[in-house]
């Protein structure tokens, strides 16, 4: 079935698991460097009596990114937290049919959030605030519209590959 | 008009199941807009997280309890404690409810508990001769004993949660920590007391107390018993802060784990990296939204007015907490702890304190109330890893536990009605 793949086609499927990838290879780098930070800092502050002065809030950015680039990821399979009460009781078709609606619910809400997030960021730019050190507060910022943005795009995917099974379904 | 039909559309997807962030994002979104507000003051709300120390406490906890929870820990805190305590009558019971108990602070009641310690118990259960239908119960349920125990993750966020709504009264995660150390112990006891009882019958063989398999027990997990010891004193003393000791253990755990026992190489390292801050994600993602979602719901006096109401018609404090604990059972048995902690926090809070009722408490009330909630019909998590993990019905566990619910939900009961069991250590 995959050999009739286009190389464009198999192209994209490359850069796809490569994305992937490099989000997974950036979670796992937020999180060590998180663990080294923290580590460092109490070391330094018991032992010598001294911190790095912006460790505190370069934790705490850490914090922020890997919560969204942690939702990313949960995005890939809609592995949201969710009240499942209903959908235990529905039939395969009707479970599709609800998927397919909050599927690009979902999409649509992060889109808007995507959008003003942006905005912030865009004003931020334009500011020139300091985060701390010499990073500017864009730059700690920036991952929130990419977070929505990426989460929309998973969502509006899944939104297809659920309408593409209900479109099996009913036939 | 139209404000109801976007209300009516938000309801309906939340049923159908749609992510719990995108809910409260769309609500937020949705008042701010309606408020006249500009919405790009969700990236700011959002932002706030950063604002919060104490949320660093959250991803290094879930992780260490991970990392704990893929190696072989269980094994090792389950023979210890069997070769401590397994002497006393019905003592595998309450080695069980003590293990558990252990394995769930540390882990954050994530079903980890379920999968890595019940595949042990359950078996050794019933070869020393206990009910069936009480050993799956026991495993099951195990899920989420303990979680009142530190550093137990809903503590943190309660906390956190709570100092974020300016209450004029300070409520420190050092506070919770110690006032959930009754009610936890309490139910252990009333457990194993119960245990004793079902099980009378049984003929369960003694197992007399050997120094020699103690001493065995105690030099396989040397490097594990120092760490519940390092975390209570860190946490009592006051000699670190929470998120300092959630560092601390992270990287001691990874050096025992990795390089010390050597039970995790490093690329199984990277994926439970991976694996822990995916879940770490999804509790941010929908704290980060409520922040937005509660200062719309400030902006626009809803706990306000949520209040008047209440007040109206709940004249007593003792009506108030039957009201509440029925009301927790209830969305404990259809929403999970962190997203309950999030949505139901800034609203019950300030009402709770204006019937007088101390902030820790309701948080010690509430955290208690939602274990139950692990394992309450229809969407309980405990019961479908358990029916996942040991092959049984789900309807076969939903009757099976029952007991355990009267027995937790009795506990509760006491722990709402009798303060002083957890705020005598304060």
């Amino acid at each position: 079935m995959k050999t009739d793949k286009t190389f464009y086609e198999k192209y994209l499927d490359k850069v796809c698991i490569l994305l992937i990838k490099v989000e997974d290879i950036i979670l796992v780098a937020l999180l060590t460097v998180m663990i080294t930070m923290s580590f460092l800092q109490i070391f330094l502050r018991n032992i010598f009596g001294a911190g790095i002065v912006w460790n505190d809030l370069l934790i705490r950015i850490i914090v922020l990114w890997i919560g969204l680039v942690g939702a990313m990821v949960a995005s890939r399979k809609g592995e949201h937290i969710s009240i499942s009460i209903v959908s235990n009781f529905l039939t395969e078709k009707a479970k599709a049919v609800s998927n397919c609606i909050v599927d690009i619910f979902t999409a649509t809400v992060c889109t808007v959030a995507a959008y003003y997030s942006l905005l912030f960021v865009k004003m931020e730019f334009t500011s020139g605030d300091v985060a701390f050190h010499s990073i500017p507060s864009w730059i700690c910022e920036s991952i929130i519209p990419v977070a929505f943005f990426v989460i929309a795009l998973r969502y509006t995917i899944l939104f297809f590959r659920n309408f593409s099974k209900l479109m099996k379904l009913t036939k | 008009m139209i404000l109801f039909a976007f209300a009516l559309i938000i309801l309906v997807v939340a049923l159908l199941g749609a992510p719990l962030f995108s809910i409260i994002l769309a609500i937020a979104l949705l008042g701010f807009y309606y408020l006249d507000i500009n919405l790009s003051v969700i990236a700011i709300e959002i932002y706030r997280i950063s604002d919060m120390p104490l949320l660093l406490a959250l991803p290094l906890f879930t992780f260490s309890g991970y990392l704990l929870g893929e190696s072989q820990t269980s094994k090792r805190l389950l023979k210890l404690t069997q070769a401590i305590i397994g002497w006393m009558p019905n003592g595998l019971a309450i080695v069980a409810f003590i293990a558990c108990a252990f394995f769930t602070a540390f882990t954050g009641a994530s079903g980890v508990t379920i999968v890595a310690l019940g595949g042990l118990l359950y078996p050794s259960l019933i070869k020393a001769g206990y009910h069936e239908k009480f050993s799956i119960a026991l495993v099951t349920t195990s899920g989420s004993l303990g979680i009142l125990f530190p550093p137990s993750l809903p503590l943190i966020l309660y906390g956190i949660i709570a100092q974020q709504l300016q209450l004029g009264k300070n409520v420190t995660i050092d506070a919770l920590f110690l006032a959930g150390i009754f009610p936890g112990i309490l139910m252990i006891i009333s457990l194993s007391i119960w245990s004793y009882w079902t099980n009378r019958k049984c003929n369960i063989p003694l197992i007399p107390f050997s120094y020699k398999r103690a001493i065995i027990a105690s030099k396989e997990a040397i490097w594990e018993i120092p760490l519940p010891i390092f975390l209570l004193y860190g946490i009592y003393s006051g000699f670190l802060a929470i998120s300092e000791l959630a560092a601390v253990t992270a990287m001691y755990v990874i050096v025992v784990e990795v390089f010390i026992y050597k039970e995790i190489e490093i690329l199984q390292l990277f994926a439970i990296m991976r694996k822990s801050m995916v879940m770490v994600g999804g509790i941010l993602i929908i704290i980060s939204v409520s922040l937005a979602s509660t200062n719309f719901l400030i902006d626009a006096e809803v706990p306000m007015m949520m209040f008047q109401f209440i007040k109206a018609h709940v004249s007593d404090k003792i009506v108030f907490l039957m009201f509440l604990n029925i009301l927790l059972l209830l969305i404990g048995a259809v929403l999970d702890i962190f997203s309950a902690l999030v949505i139901m926090v800034p609203l019950i809070l300030p009402v709770a304190v204006s019937y007088g009722i101390d902030p820790v408490h309701l948080g010690i009330i509430f955290i208690a109330n939602m274990q139950i909630g692990y394992f309450t019909p229809p969407v309980g998590m405990d019961l479908f890893i358990a029916s996942y993990r040991f092959k049984k019905p789900i309807t076969e566990l939903y009757s099976a536990t029952v007991p355990f619910m009267i027995i937790l939900f009795a506990v509760v009961l006491i722990i709402t009605y009798w303060p002083a069991l957890s705020l005598v250590l304060l």
